[in-house]
């Protein structure tokens, strides 16, 4: 079996120092359909999209994300992070049919 | 001696640089220098009132400026589905002055505001990729609005080979 919809990961340095930038990358496996297309009998696909992508580090919303089905294909994000607590990184995208989906990451510091 | 100005001689090394690196599909040489040399020209016509309207929506009446903000994207898109973009800036990202949200504007897509990332200070830095769906040739816009009220901008024209839209 291949990914399901909403299976998502997070990739985060395994050790990082206190106070470093890192980068954060991200993916969720989500169809994304515009509406715009039609499948192979001719009915229309409905619109189904992740349109809000929500980052929370420890319980400190950090960012949000407005998102249309003009994202592609089992959307990858990445951006960065100023690591300054050993704290969790919490992703939730929420779609237009209401589907919630979560994946956290452990942000650990190297040891001195 | 070579004469480094010259404009031909810098317009093909430009093309030539670009057709090595791959950024360019099946375009001619030329066409890529010139696509290229469109850095410093003015701002990109507002193409109809539903960009207007999300240009307005985005700076409140306030000036949109060009500069502290890069869109990198591929000159030409062989496939509208699968588009990369890359969006940077060095704006601050301190709690007293930081960039509250980019905006992604695709002027001649189906749903022209494509995305925009709310940031804070705790990320650090305005860094962001992703892959977007392009219906067809058009001007890409990135537009940073900053935690005191200055808007800024970054322009880049994606040639599209395969509609990804439907």
């Amino acid at each position: 079996m291949g990914p399901g919809i909403g299976d998502a990961r997070i990739r985060v340095p395994d050790r990082v120092a206190r106070g470093e930038l890192i980068v954060v990358n991200a993916i969720i496996s989500h169809p994304m359909d515009t509406g715009f297309f039609r499948d192979a009998d001719g009915q229309p696909i409905p619109a189904y999209f992740i349109k809000d992508v929500v980052v929370t580090y420890g319980d400190q919303e950090v960012a949000r994300f407005t998102w249309t089905s003009g994202i592609s294909r089992d959307p990858i994000v990445s951006f960065t992070l100023r690591a300054d607590r050993e704290v969790p990184l919490t992703m939730t995208w929420t779609d237009n049919k209401g589907g919630v989906f979560t994946q956290a990451a452990d942000i650990k510091f190297a040891s001195a | 001696m070579p004469q480094p100005d010259e404009p031909s001689r810098r317009a093909f090394l430009r093309g030539a640089l670009l057709a090595g690196a791959g950024l360019i599909g099946s375009g001619s040489v030329l066409e890529a220098g010139r696509l290229l040399a469109r850095t410093g020209d003015p701002d990109p016509e507002v193409p109809n009132e539903e960009v207007a309207r999300i240009l307005r929506e985005i700076s409140g009446g306030k000036p949109i400026r060009r500069g502290h903000l890069s869109l990198d994207m591929p000159v030409a898109a062989e496939d509208g589905r699968i588009v990369p973009v890359i969006i940077e800036s060095d704006l601050p990202m301190t709690p007293e002055r930081y960039v509250k949200a980019v905006h992604l504007i695709v002027d001649h897509n189906p749903d022209a505001h494509l995305a925009a990332f709310h940031l804070t200070s705790a990320v650090g830095s305005v860094s962001i990729s992703t892959r977007i769906k392009m219906k067809r040739t058009t001007w890409v816009r990135a537009i940073a609005e900053t935690s005191d009220g200055e808007v800024w901008a970054a322009y880049t024209r994606v040639q599209v080979m395969l509609n990804g839209c439907g």
